[in-house]
């Protein structure tokens, strides 16, 4: 019997040997250890046979069918195996083949630089409680100048070339302060707020002049501000756009409506204050106008000087921009010349 | 401006540092110095030499071996100049001499001999123009004597202030100005050597009597005071080197003594002033009024000048003889030959000049202080001064009659007054200096009157800082504050109440679109001008050209009024990237600018995308960006026929594509469109490929909060069941409109309809289109009968509609 079951076993392992697909292996299992497999008719042929021989009997053939089954899987683990690998294989894609190297077209996308530095400082004040507001570009006299204490025939409209519509009354705003007027007039203190946006002035354009260009303008106006707020909040300002504390100077600047009125000056960063062509030899560069809010145009707006004072300043966006970048031309800012713009790309 | 070191140091005693260091401090407390020069420096080394041998250059024809004497001692120098001869006098400048240009001179070796140092040309000096020769000094010229004392060309520092920065100062349009300036930031004492002793003793050497010419104001005029002297018997010359040198310091020519001493008086003491010539005043009378008539002046520059009714005219019986403020008249200057001189001093309202002067385009050293507003107290002292210079330089002067003054300032001055008290200033400064004394001490420095009790201030204001400029105690806290200097005062951060800041909603409308079109819609932003030309909006074939905001000073005739839409920009910036790219994505976040009854002028916020492509469809690409981004910004957005475009384009606008136009709706209100150009204004852009546009007016909605529109729902519990059908429909149908049929499934059981494929026979009429309608309940599993039902609608419904079950 056990010669049988020998046979058997050799007979198994030489045709698993030839076995190379699923369905194969199944059959061959089938064959051998299935129902109607051999060792089946093994344990009929066992009928009417003495117990203890059908026990003995019954050991090796089930010895054997563990045998055969663990064989079957293994092999049946392995042609798996294959198979995937196979298909993995076939189905393999060249994963050097990213979009970028393809050329298909221009596919940048990005921020406008100047959108990109205005966030920046927009998100800087915000985190300090300023309210950012907006305003319209055209404006009238009133806001953009009388209301700043700035009258008419006054000197200081000579610091700013205006453009003027025909009705000489309608103006494009020279600078973002008329924002600070209505935001002044649409509010009570104490408050504090930004306006950033687009200011005109007729000017000829060349590499660092623009009739277009952006500035943001900012105010705070409270109980007993003080001249050293004012620098705080300017100090910090800087070193958060700058990512390190920049040196500052604040010397006396004349705007109407300050009093009294700086202008904050920067260690030029590209010398380091030994002077340069940026710095116009000078070691500082001029940044940021700023002042106590002059009463009048506290009082112009409504404001109880006897109760509130406040600071206002103003900052040139495109030169912060450029200076950030390296930026040689500031009429690229307005060109629509997507070769500039997509050298900021975001992704 | 110039400020000439030396004249302020007539004026005030500075520390012994560079003029680096005293620019430095004066910027850090009064006014911005642009640039700090020194001048005549190399005057020093240069001395005078004569000549004492010469011999051939051994080595060349031209060249000679010059022999000089030097005064201490000789040397030889190589000198190619051709009028060398023995005894002459020259300039000689030694190795080490930087020369005007900033040529140092160094031992140099001319054709073998070694020369150190150079006899020079008037012009290699700038002493004169003359470089075709050695210049020469008149025989007595001292040998030895350095060119700095011999020319009376002292070293000087210049500083250059820029003018903006004293645009509020008009008292700082003078040397004396500026040297009490110096004073109070360097701590030292100012000598005023116009005091009244020197007034009175100046007053006693005018004549007895009336003025010979008598002089009328009108009160309606510009004039605020008149001051005229007559002085007779005077010679017109040369003037002398030390008044030269000044006003060259200060930039201004030396044209003959009285000019230049009208204009030395106006840069030291900061008053404009004017000396006719008395033989050409008619009639002994000079009349300040307005003009009256359009009429023309000729102005002192040879000039023709046109002047209007309101403008002021200095007159005589006859005729205008100058332009208040602004320019005398060629008819009535000093020449040569004049004798008798009439000075006018005077003061005019600075805005009227201003006006006057901006519409002449004339900008003269007069003009610009004037219109700063001068005070009128200071004339009479700067008709002395004019006077005491005339009798220094032609003692044989006369004046004839006492000064005669008119105009409704001609009256004692009374100094406002400010009160302020010591603990405010160092408050609003944020700082616990300076002490009272120091303030006191800035104040009294700068010529304030002050009165103290207990640390409450009275500050009386001097005449030359009231004309404008000192009004309030703001300006006194700034007076204080640029002397201690602000650049020392430590940052502190304020004590306040905190709040919740947001974005407004228009803000976080625009952040969100950038956002998107940057991060999904992959374009790059752009900004154009606001202000565009008529040639672009004609390109652009936009027939809207915005006449009513046309600017009346345009840079140029392309900028010359606001644009109506962002489309005539977009086009722009789409054709100049299509020659360098094949395909791109572009947009715009800005303004468009309406004209409007009531309020002049409406401004829209406008966002305008740009997808182009040389050779694939960039329309539903657009479409596809639009409507995504639309859902992101959370407005509920119906996309089709309906409005749209009739809102942001106009009606009679010729550059959108016949086929490829939709319109958007959001919030129920038209107010953008997606199109592609049409292909003739391609073509006239030179654009080969398709360019498709969306824009989106966004002030309709811009200030409305979307809804919240995330609706959660359970799980479902129960399956759902989705049935697929295939049906014809004709080629050029829009799918849309397949789905749309499906209106009148009303089931609440239906989720959605979608397509699933669409396949294309060979019958060129037909498509087939395979739709998807997706059943399901929240509290069951639909039954068989219910979805049969469903079924039989779904295709009943496309059949009705004309879309047949493909069998």
């Amino acid at each position: 019997m056990s010669k049988k079951t020998e046979q058997i076993k050799a007979d198994f392992l030489k045709a698993i040997e030839t076995v190379r697909t699923q369905p194969d292996l199944a059959k061959l299992k089938a064959d051998f250890i299935g129902k109607k497999g051999v060792l089946s008719e093994i344990l009929k042929e066992m009928k009417g046979q003495p117990p203890e021989i059908i026990r003995e009997i019954g050991q090796v053939v089930n010895q054997l069918k563990t045998e055969i089954e663990k064989t079957v899987d293994d092999k049946m683990k392995k042609i798996e195996a294959a198979v995937i690998n196979e298909k993995l294989k076939r189905e393999r894609i060249d994963v050097s083949l990213r979009e970028s190297l393809f050329d298909r077209g221009l596919t940048d996308a990005g921020y406008h630089p100047v959108t990109l530095i205005q966030r920046e400082v927009e998100d800087v004040f915000t985190s300090m409680g300023f309210e950012i507001l907006d305003g319209p570009h055209i404006e009238d006299d009133y806001h953009n100048f009388v209301a700043l204490n700035i009258p008419k025939h006054h000197p200081a409209r000579d610091m700013q070339d205006t453009f003027w519509f025909s009705d000489l009354k309608h103006l494009l705003r020279t600078h973002t302060s008329p924002i600070q007027v209505r935001g002044m007039e649409s509010r009570k203190p104490p408050f504090k707020f930004v306006g950033p946006g687009k200011v005109f002035r007729n000017e000829a354009t060349d590499a660092s002049h623009e009739m277009v260009f952006h500035q943001i303008e900012g105010m705070m106006v409270d109980e007993n501000i003080t001249v050293s707020h004012l620098i705080y909040f300017m100090k910090t300002l800087l070193s958060e756009i700058f990512g390190r504390s920049v040196e500052v100077r604040l010397r006396p600047g004349f705007f109407p409506f300050v009093e009294p009125g700086f202008e904050l000056d920067i260690k030029c960063l590209i010398c380091g204050g030994k002077g340069c062509s940026v710095c116009k030899h000078q070691g500082w560069l001029e940044l940021l106008p700023c002042g106590m809010v002059h009463p009048n145009v506290l009082t112009y707006s409504g404001i109880d000087i006897k109760r509130y004072n406040g600071f206002a300043f103003g900052l040139g966006l495109d030169r912060l921009v450029m200076m950030r970048y390296g930026i040689d031309d500031i009429r690229h800012f307005h060109g629509g010349d997507l070769r500039f713009i997509r050298q900021f790309k975001s992704c | 401006m110039n400020v000439s070191i030396n004249w302020i140091r007539e004026f005030v005693d500075l520390p012994q540092e560079t003029g680096s260091e005293l620019g430095a401090k004066f910027t850090l407390s009064t006014c911005e110095v642009e640039e700090v020069k020194t001048v005549n420096e190399y005057l020093q080394n240069v001395v005078v030499a004569e000549i004492v041998e010469i011999e051939n250059h051994p080595n060349s024809d031209k060249l000679h071996l010059v022999t000089i004497n030097k005064g201490k001692d000789t040397q030889r120098v190589v000198c190619g100049a051709p009028n060398v001869r023995i005894g002459m006098k020259v300039p000689f400048a030694p190795t080490g001499t930087v020369l005007p240009g900033g040529f140092t001179l160094t031992p140099k070796e001319i054709r073998g001999v070694v020369s150190e140092g150079m006899l020079c040309s008037a012009a290699e000096l700038e002493i004169g123009s003359d470089d075709s020769g050695l210049h020469e000094f008149p025989a007595d010229a001292p040998v030895g004597e350095s060119l700095e004392r011999y020319l009376n060309r002292p070293v000087d520092i210049i500083f250059d202030i820029d003018n903006k920065s004293i645009t509020h100062r008009p008292d700082l349009w003078a040397q004396y100005g500026m040297a009490r300036e110096f004073a109070a930031v360097f701590k030292s004492s100012l000598r005023n050597p116009y005091d009244e002793n020197w007034q009175k003793a100046l007053e006693a050497k005018l004549g007895k009597g009336t003025s010979p010419i008598a002089v009328e104001v009108d009160e309606d005029s510009a004039c605020k005071i008149y001051c005229g002297l007559y002085v007779k018997n005077v010679t017109v010359g040369e003037s002398p080197d030390w008044m030269k040198t000044r006003l060259n310091a200060c930039g201004v020519r030396s044209i003959n003594s009285l000019v230049d001493i009208s204009n030395y008086v106006m840069l030291e003491l900061g008053i404009p002033n004017h000396i006719f010539d008395a033989s050409q005043i008619a009639g002994a009378r000079i009349h300040v009024r307005r003009a009256g008539t359009e009429q023309t002046f000729v102005t002192l520059d040879e000039t023709e000048r046109a002047i209007l009714p309101q403008d002021t005219m200095i007159c005589d019986a006859e005729k205008p003889v100058a332009i208040a403020g602004i320019m005398g008249g060629l008819n009535s200057g000093v020449t040569e030959s004049t004798t008798d001189v009439f000075i006018e001093v005077a003061n005019f309202t600075d805005s009227e000049v201003r006006k006057t002067s901006t519409r002449l385009g004339l900008r003269s050293d007069s003009s610009i202080r004037y219109e700063k507003s001068l005070d009128s107290h200071l004339v009479r002292r700067s008709s002395l001064r004019i006077l005491d210079l005339i009798l220094q330089l032609c003692p044989q002067a006369e004046p004839v009659g006492t000064q005669v003054i008119a105009g409704k300032d001609n009256q004692p001055y009374r100094a406002p007054e400010i009160e302020i008290s010591c603990d405010k200033i160092r408050s609003v400064l944020g700082t616990d200096f300076p002490a009272d004394e120091e303030i006191i001490d800035i104040l009294t420095r700068l010529d304030f009157g002050v009165r103290n009790q207990n640390g409450s201030l009275t500050v009386s204001v001097p005449s030359w800082r009231a004309t404008k400029d000192v009004e309030c105690d703001a300006d006194i806290i700034e007076e204080v504050g640029r002397i201690v200097g602000f650049d020392n005062i430590a940052a502190r951060a304020p004590l306040i109440r905190i709040e919740a800041v947001r974005l407004s909603l228009p803000k976080q409308l625009h952040r969100k679109i950038q956002d998107f079109l940057v991060l999904r819609g992959r374009s790059l932003e752009v900004m154009t001008y606001p202000m565009i030309g008529e040639k672009l909006l004609q390109k652009a074939h936009w027939p809207d050209l915005n006449e009513r905001l046309i600017l009346k000073n345009a840079v140029s005739k392309d900028n010359d009024r606001m644009r109506p839409s962002l489309i005539p920009t977009a086009l722009q910036t789409a054709a100049l990237n299509a020659k360098n790219f094949p395909s791109f994505r572009f947009f715009e976040l800005g303004r468009a600018y309406f004209p409007d009854e009531n309020t002049f002028s409406i401004e829209k916020n406008q966002v305008v995308i740009g997808f182009f492509n040389r050779k694939e469809d960039s329309f539903l690409p657009l479409l596809n960006t639009v409507e995504q981004m639309l859902d992101y910004l959370g407005y509920p957005a119906v996309i089709g026929d309906n409005g749209g475009r009739a809102a942001v384009l106009p009606k009679d606008w010729d550059g959108v594509h016949p086929y490829e136009s939709v319109d958007l709706r959001i919030l129920g209100k038209p107010c953008g469109a997606v199109f592609s150009v049409h292909p003739s204004l391609m073509n006239e852009w030179k654009m080969r490929g398709k360019l498709t546009l969306a824009l989106i007016d966004l002030s309709e909605f811009e200030n409305i909060k979307p809804k919240e529109k995330v609706k959660y729902k359970p799980l479902p519990k129960y399956p759902g069941s989705i049935f697929d059908c295939t049906v014809t429909v004709p080629r050029e149908t829009a799918a849309a409109e397949v789905l749309r049929a499906l209106k009148g499934v009303k089931y609440k059981e239906l989720e959605s309809v979608r397509i699933v494929d669409i396949f294309y026979p060979e019958d060129p009429a037909v498509k087939l289109m395979t739709v998807r309608a997706a059943f399901s309940a929240p509290d069951k599993t639909l039954d068989g009968a219910f979805l049969e039902e469903a079924q039989n609608k779904v295709v009943s419904e496309l059949a009705k509609a004309g879309f047949p079950l493909k069998i």
